[in-house]
């Protein structure tokens, strides 16, 4: 028993950062309509940015994480204005190949200013509690409360602001937002730089328990993607819920099943679920 | 008319330099490298890379003359994202191009792609596999860089049931090299009347996480643990175990290196009992402290690996063995000088104490191993032990 609830604790963790990483993925296809393959790179560039300030300029964990999100966002306005904003009329094939361009960018960038090298990133949280039985690192706790605390922050971002209802009105429909006088320039720069801070944040918390190098971005993607189709592509939920999923099913399925067929398990799963329901999910809830 | 001008103007700029260009041509030797320089393993094939040009650069400094005559060696470096096929093309181009006589492939993928032609285009493959196959399958053109790496499969097994017990769990990578190791290794454990409690493998470069298929292994409560692949994802997996609770010994298999785990788990307290390759910072041979010496100097005070130590030394036989041959471009020429070269390596050229090439291109050596005992490496030579 306690070998499954060690599952769960593990499902948890890697179901938290998934979640911030495809929550961001799906806003940004929600208002934008772009699949972002560059958000791998965005989650890449803030592992590599906290862990330079936490070394190089010794930041403490948490400012480091702040300093990360900051510039991770300012990092994807820049990529929405000099790349996808001048690409909003062109045809959609258009937006997904500079979002092809921007990833490969930015990690030939990280490349040459960190190196190939695998980097460690110390965190302060290295102690490890004994819950009844089940071994649970301090720092996987973290990730699971805290991932789960940004959850909410962004739901009720999203539902309780006026800033953040003029996404969700943008992912509904843009005619109707901009009837009602909402800057789509404007929301289309907030929305990425949300997508920012949550691929920043996400890297944060997780990197201390892997590695960080200029690849890292791939691992993380390819999952949000299929969480994303999972849950409805723009459907806030659906990340979430989807994200939990995944998550989930790859920590029983290395363990109950073999370390081999994790990825076959999430992805049997993926074509499970489209086939009985195609659209996803959420399909609506966003929009 | 501005244009034009501006043309004309270019062109008498590069001219010359063209000449030169062609003036130089004729006395450059080129070797090959394939191997990654981006993606997951771009450093590994870097650190591949600096060791050979690290041995080309002391080369051309101390004059590189074969048959009389003065040449410069340079290497030629391409990209294969450790992926077989671009290995493959890269050939075809080092060849056609660059008319490289050897080239080096740091992977076994690539190596068996190259071996398909290497015979009928006529260059040497350089291959820094440890794998036996590369020089089973009877390829005239080869040399197999490292031993072989069956050679320590029976210490490691010696030292690791003698010390810990004989249930084994087996947590290695799940990529070709590592499965080659797991399919010579488990037989011999079992011979040696040991048992295999739990088999699962686990994709050391894809893996997001370790902690479900390490709890899987531990589920067995081995004594001992069969891991690795590369050396920091290696890290991961050892304190994964010893945050689950595991209190036995690690046997690492030869990709993964000591020195760079230490780096991912803090230091050697959680590798306590583990054998694997001796790294290179950690062996007391003066020669070699030497070469460590050298190589921090170049390179900003990089710690070497036996990456760079094998594959520089390679680049020496390799031009020793063209001295030899009195040849730059005969493959099979240079070929039939490797064993007498690499005997005539001069120690310092030789930090892993390579001593021959056999018939079939695969080389020797006088091989250390490391254990950790008390928190410190301490070399054990494999002949010595093999001995007692």
């Amino acid at each position: 028993m306690d070998l499954f609830f060690q599952q769960v604790l593990n499902g948890l963790t890697l179901g938290g950062v998934y979640c911030l990483v495809a929550l961001g993925l799906t806003l940004v296809y929600g208002v934008l309509h772009v699949p972002n393959f560059a958000h791998g790179a965005f989650y890449m560039a803030g592992a590599f940015v906290s862990f330079h300030l936490m070394t190089a300029w010794g930041w403490p964990y948490w400012l480091a994480m702040l300093g990360s999100a900051a510039c991770v966002a300012l990092l994807a306005v820049l990529a929405e204005r000099l790349v996808f904003h001048p690409l909003r009329h062109a045809s959609p094939l258009h937006p997904m190949i500079a979002a092809i361009g921007v990833l490969l960018f930015l990690e030939a960038a990280a490349q040459a200013i960190w190196g190939a090298d695998f980097q460690r990133m110390q965190s302060p949280y290295t102690g490890i509690v004994d819950l009844a039985g089940v071994t649970a690192p301090v720092q996987r706790l973290l990730i699971i409360g805290a991932a789960f605390a940004l959850v909410v922050i962004v739901h009720l971002f999203l539902t309780r602001t006026v800033t953040g209802s003029t996404i969700v009105a943008m992912a509904q429909t843009r005619e109707g937002a901009a009837l009602v006088g909402i800057n789509a320039n404007r929301v289309a720069m907030l929305t990425f730089a949300l997508s920012g801070v949550l691929a920043a944040v996400a890297a944060t918390l997780y990197a201390p328990i892997n590695l960080v190098y200029p690849a890292m971005g791939h691992l993380v993607i390819t999952k949000a993607f299929v969480i994303i189709i999972l849950g409805g592509m723009g459907s806030v939920p659906g990340a979430i819920a989807g994200g939990l999923i995944i998550g989930l099913a790859e920590s029983f399925g290395a363990f109950y099943v073999s370390d081999h067929y994790k990825d076959i398990i999430a992805f049997t799963l993926l074509v499970v679920i489209l086939s009985l329901r195609p659209q996803g999910l959420f399909p609506n809830a966003a929009r | 008319m501005r244009l034009n001008s501006t043309i004309k103007t270019v062109f008498a700029l590069l001219l010359p330099l063209l000449g030169v260009q062609a003036a130089y041509a004729q006395d450059v030797v080129k070797i090959g490298y394939s191997g990654p320089l981006s993606g997951g393993a771009a450093q590994y094939g870097k650190n591949v890379l600096a060791g050979m040009e690290m041995a080309a650069s002391e080369i051309n400094a101390a004059g590189f003359e074969v048959g009389g005559k003065k040449y410069k060696l340079v290497i030629v470096p391409l990209d294969d994202k450790y992926n077989p096929s671009e290995t493959a093309i890269n050939a075809q181009r080092l060849v056609q191009e660059h008319k490289t006589p050897a080239i080096l492939v740091p992977h076994s993928g690539g190596s068996f792609a190259l071996q398909t032609n290497n015979e009928a285009q006529k260059y040497l493959l350089l291959s820094y596999t440890s794998v036996p196959q590369v020089t089973a399958r009877g390829n005239k053109l080869t040399l197999r860089i490292p031993p072989e790496f069956t050679t320590y499969i029976d210490h490691f097994i010696k030292h690791a049931m003698g010390k810990y017990g004989k249930s084994l769990a087996i947590a290695n990578a799940d990529h070709d090299y590592a499965k080659t190791w797991t399919a010579a290794f488990k037989p011999a454990w079992e011979a040696a009347g040991g048992k295999v409690v739990a088999e699962n493998p686990m994709s050391y470069n894809r893996a997001t996480d370790f902690y479900s298929g390490v709890s899987r292994a531990l589920a067995g409560k081995p004594d001992v643990m069969f891991i690795g692949g590369a050396s920091e994802p290696t890290g991961l997996v050892i304190k994964q175990a010893r945050e689950l609770g595991f209190k036995g010994g690690f046997v690492i298999i030869d990709q993964a290196k000591m020195d760079e785990i230490s780096k991912v788990t803090g230091g050697y307290a959680m590798l306590e009992g583990s054998i694997g390759v001796l790294p290179l910072v950690e062996n007391n041979g003066p020669h070699v402290k030497n070469f460590v010496e050298r190589y921090r100097k170049i390179a900003a005070g990089r710690d070497p690996s036996t990456e760079v130590s094998l594959n520089y030394t390679a680049v020496h036989a390799t031009a020793i063995a063209m001295k030899l041959a009195k040849t730059v471009s005969d493959a099979t020429a240079i070929r039939a000088q490797l064993d007498k070269a690499m005997k005539a390596l001069p120690p310092a050229n030789n930090p892993n104490d390579l001593d021959g090439v056999a018939e079939n291109g695969g080389s020797s050596a006088n091989i250390q191993v490391g254990v950790v005992e008390g928190g410190k490496v301490r070399p054990v030579n494999l002949r010595a032990a093999a001995g007692k």
